[in-house]
């Protein structure tokens, strides 16, 4: 297939429309909503002088559209501003969590994905009978349970009835990992890792098997599928080699996408296991009425998550040669 | 004239005396009070303040006012509260616990000074001439018994005006393992519980286990002694950098890195140094250090400090170890809220910093050193982003602690606080949140933990905004606070963890603290009582009505 370059600049024009949608959103969003970043300063011996050498220091005695239009301005340069409560920069602060959360939500949609591709494909098998019915009602009271109450249960369980596992944090207290790698590989780290990840790839696993189940069902009812049963193969060889390898790709656009909701990180999972991450981060700012913090960090997993959209539409032109970029246009 | 023609023409007088006053004269309408609106945090987020206040909601049902509930959230709540100080009329606040509190300037003057109501911490509005005079005296009365007369006198004058509406001092309930610690190595600070500065020093490892391990569900937002930034920000700078003086355990400033300190005059102190201190990085602690840093927050580099060394005129270098601070007029507050207050910090370090900060547009609390060097009990050693914050014993301390670190984790998940301080992921609940019987229950289950409840310096109080109608009358107050049953506050929300309040001053500061203080109780009656006695009166529906001539000026603050 050749690529349609017409396509992929229309393609490329409109997600820059939706990121500056999204940025103008955010701006006045948060700046809207009830609360002042100088409250978090109330303090009786805080006088008007402050407030306003505050207010200058943040930007915020200017009127909201010169705001606005700074705000844009410095976008355009690759500058998010900087954090009201860190007095740092926002990409910096940002920086800061952003591995944590990409590795605890790689490690979970991985999980996720491929024990929900081998399960989807496992209740396709097992269309029919009991084993399905029972399967897709598992799937889908762990697709419904709140993420939260996983979590505690699982605390409850592991880290604090059988104490096999840690509850919080990234490493034990004290103890430092010498570099972002050195993390990364250490068994340790992996130990903290695995029950919040757990809990998020239960929660994740429902939409690939029921994709994968549903396609699989859909794929064998396909004319090559019955031409390879009739050819005497075995059932084995026409589930893997036939049928999932077709079924699949839907499976494989959804996980492009999934990895841009990944950035956003998951404020649940991580308040509940302290888990330093963007989601956490996200919160704080919110709650602090850190503006720049929280704009920016908006809108760096937004741009994240527009540009995966983008990539798994272009993903599923690659995938599949019956689809051509016309047909999306 | 005629019997018949007086009282003709006195009844014409009567007629028209009361058809032109008709218009002047309220009818009964005008004078029932607005629907008022009583603001609280949602109880999620605060139980205890929406318990109390949806009490009081009922009380003053009760007493035929039209009062609603109104949850916001906190952000709204302050917004409203501090920027729009004439738009509401009662809302749930608190004043929490912090060292420099200890000294009674900061909640006797700030909160009620007429000078604050415009855009200081008076926001409900409290203007008394007698009380500002009062107020401003205990400012520049150096002798404390002299000043605590006044303090005395400031506190009666809080209660016989109602400027608040007190509730509690709550309970601060600290856990921790006595497996790890001996059990009376923690040090019970007036009013601070015994999560603080002289509990870290002295906290004693009996075991293996020699780093204290404490939660806070905030994050640590910057390490730097000229910014101050969040609550635990500050438990991790008093550690790093030493202070002049401290606020001792009992909740008076005493000689710290100063060996003594000597009033020459009512403004003239004189400070020795501690001989042989030293920064973290080994260079010796002078009086050009000292002079340094109280100096750098006269600069315009320092905004939040600045107001505790205003009334410096300058800092004199007699030796190397000996300074003199010239005041230019007498302030009691100076120990505790200047010299206890100011960290030290290095003049090598930081005088550079503060040259290039000259060219730039941001302030010194843009500043994060990568190792933040002071001369404190603990010294720097790691810091891991929204996680935690280690700091490793400063052997040469001349208090250097028992423990070998001191290590803070950012536990967002409360509940699992609960968890950890069982199976030793931490050693000591600094910060808890939840229900305190939870705790005790925890205790009773746990021989290896233990509970230390103590009472704190911080209050709750139902603030009354005096720019409004009612609530400008001392006596519509009082009957307020005659409805607020305190015990029973006590009781049902707080399940006995909390003590009645009655002054900004806390029980535990047995010096300032005024135990006369006659606190306006009696429930309904007494409060009808009150009400009746400045002329309020309820019309046939029972609804309550202001004093004759007085007419309802304000709109509902929804």
């Amino acid at each position: 297939m050749t690529l349609n370059w017409k396509y992929i600049g229309r393609r490329f024009g409109q997600m820059l429309l939706t990121l500056w949608i999204i940025a103008t959103i955010l701006f006045f969003v948060f700046r809207l909503m009830p609360g002042n970043p100088l409250t978090a300063y109330i303090d009786p011996n805080f006088t008007k002088e402050q407030q306003e050498i505050l207010l200058e220091q943040f930007g915020l005695d200017k009127p909201l559209f010169q705001q606005y239009l700074v705000f844009l301005l410095n976008l355009l340069q690759g500058n998010l501003g900087t954090s009201f409560v860190y007095r740092d920069d926002v990409l910096r602060v940002v920086a800061r969590v952003l591995p944590n959360t990409l590795y605890l939500m790689l490690f979970s949609l991985i999980i996720a994905y491929v024990v929900g591709v081998l399960g989807g494909i496992l209740l396709a098998w097992l269309r029919g009978k009991k084993g399905e019915t029972v399967g897709i009602i598992l799937t889908l009271f762990t697709r419904s349970a709140p993420q939260f109450w996983v979590g505690m249960l699982v605390l409850a369980i592991f880290s604090f009835r059988l104490g096999w596992l840690p509850s919080s944090g990234t490493g034990p207290a004290g103890v430092t990992y010498a570099s972002e790698w050195a993390k990364f590989t250490s068994p340790v780290f992996w130990k903290y890792m695995l029950l919040p990840s757990l809990t998020l790839a239960i929660y994740l696993l429902g939409l690939p098997l029921l994709l994968m189940r549903t396609n699989m069902v859909e794929t064998m009812e396909e004319s090559y599928v019955t031409i390879a049963r009739m050819r005497g193969l075995s059932e084995r060889r026409v589930m893997l080699k036939y049928a999932a390898r077709n079924a699949i790709l839907p499976v494989v656009t959804a996980m492009a996408v999934g990895f841009g909701y990944a950035i956003g990180g998951n404020v649940v999972i991580e308040n509940v296991f302290s888990w330093p991450g963007l989601g956490r981060l996200l919160v704080d700012a919110v709650t602090m009425s850190d503006y720049p913090l929280a704009q920016g960090a908006f809108l760096l997993a937004a741009a994240i998550m527009v540009f995966m959209n983008f990539v798994a539409d272009l993903l599923y032109s690659v995938l599949d040669p019956r689809i051509t970029v016309e047909d999306m246009g | 004239m005629s019997w018949k023609s007086k009282i003709a023409s006195s009844l014409l007088i009567c007629l028209l005396f009361l058809t032109l006053s008709g218009g002047v004269i309220a009818s009964q309408g005008d004078r029932v009070i607005r629907p008022i609106y009583v603001i609280t945090r949602p109880q999620s987020s605060a139980p205890d303040e929406y318990e109390t206040l949806s009490y009081l909601t009922a009380m003053m049902t009760e007493l035929g006012i039209d009062a609603r509930l109104r949850v916001v959230p906190w952000e709204q709540q302050s917004d409203l509260v501090w920027f729009e100080r004439d738009r509401w009329d009662i809302a749930g606040w608190q004043m929490t616990a912090r060292p420099e509190r200890l000294d009674p300037d900061e909640f006797i003057y700030n909160l009620f000074h007429s000078s604050t109501t415009v855009d200081g911490y008076n926001f409900i509005g409290y203007v008394n001439p007698k009380y500002d005079a009062i107020a401003e005296a205990q400012r520049v009365t150096v002798d404390p018994e002299e000043r605590r007369e006044l303090i005395l006198k400031a506190q009666e004058i809080l209660v016989e005006d109602a400027v608040y509406d007190f509730t509690v001092h709550p309970m601060i309930s600290i856990v921790y393992n006595t497996d790890v610690f001996a059990e009376d190595s923690v040090v019970d600070m007036a009013g601070m519980g015994i999560r603080n500065f002289w509990t870290y020093i002295n906290i004693d490892p009996i075991g293996d286990q020699k780093a204290i391990i404490l939660n806070s569900g905030e994050t640590v937002q910057a390490i730097n002694p000229f910014y101050i930034s969040g609550t635990v920000d500050s438990w991790v700078y008093e550690l790093i950098y030493d202070r002049l003086m401290r606020m001792s355990p009992e909740g008076l400033p005493e000689p710290w890195a100063a060996e003594s300190v000597e009033w020459l005059s009512d403004t003239e102190v004189q400070i020795l140094l501690r001989d042989g201190m030293k920064w973290h990085d080994g260079e010796p602690v002078t009086a050009k250090d000292v002079k340094f840093s109280f100096e750098a927050p006269m600069t315009g580099e320092v905004p939040m400090y600045k107001p505790f060394v205003d009334v410096i005129s300058r800092v004199e270098i007699v030796d190397d170890l000996t300074l003199v601070f010239h005041l230019k007029r007498p302030w009691a507050a100076f120990e505790a809220a200047s010299l206890a207050k100011i960290n030290l910090a290095p003049e090598h370090i930081w005088g550079p910093l503060f040259e290039d900060l000259k060219t730039r547009p941001e302030n010194a609390e843009s500043i994060q050193e990568d190792v933040p060097i002071g001369s404190g009990p603990f010294k720097f050693a790691d810091w891991k982003f929204a996680e935690e914050v280690v700091l490793d014993a400063y052997a040469d301390h001349f208090a250097a602690p028992k423990v070998d670190k001191w290590i803070v984790r950012f536990v967002t998940n409360m509940e699992s606080t609960l968890g950890m301080i069982q199976n030793g992921e931490l050693n000591f609940l600094a910060s808890y949140s939840g229900d305190a019987s939870l705790l005790e229950n925890l205790v009773s289950r746990n021989p290896m933990l233990s509970m230390v409840s103590s009472v704190d310096l911080g209050y709750r109080f139902i603030a009354l905004n005096h720019n409004r109608a009612p609530f400008s009358d001392p006596a519509f107050r009082k009957a307020l606070v005659a409805i607020t049953d305190q015990e029973f506050v006590v009781e049902a929300v707080w399940k006995g963890y909390a003590v009645p309040a009655n002054s900004v001053i806390a029980p535990a500061l047995e010096f300032w603290k005024n135990d006369e203080l006659k606190w306006p109780q009696g429930g309904l009656e007494q409060a009808r009582q009150f009400l009746k006695e400045a002329g309020y009166e309820w019309d046939n529906k029972g609804r309550l009505l202001y004093p004759s001539g007085q007419v309802e000026e304000h709109t509902p603050s929804f």
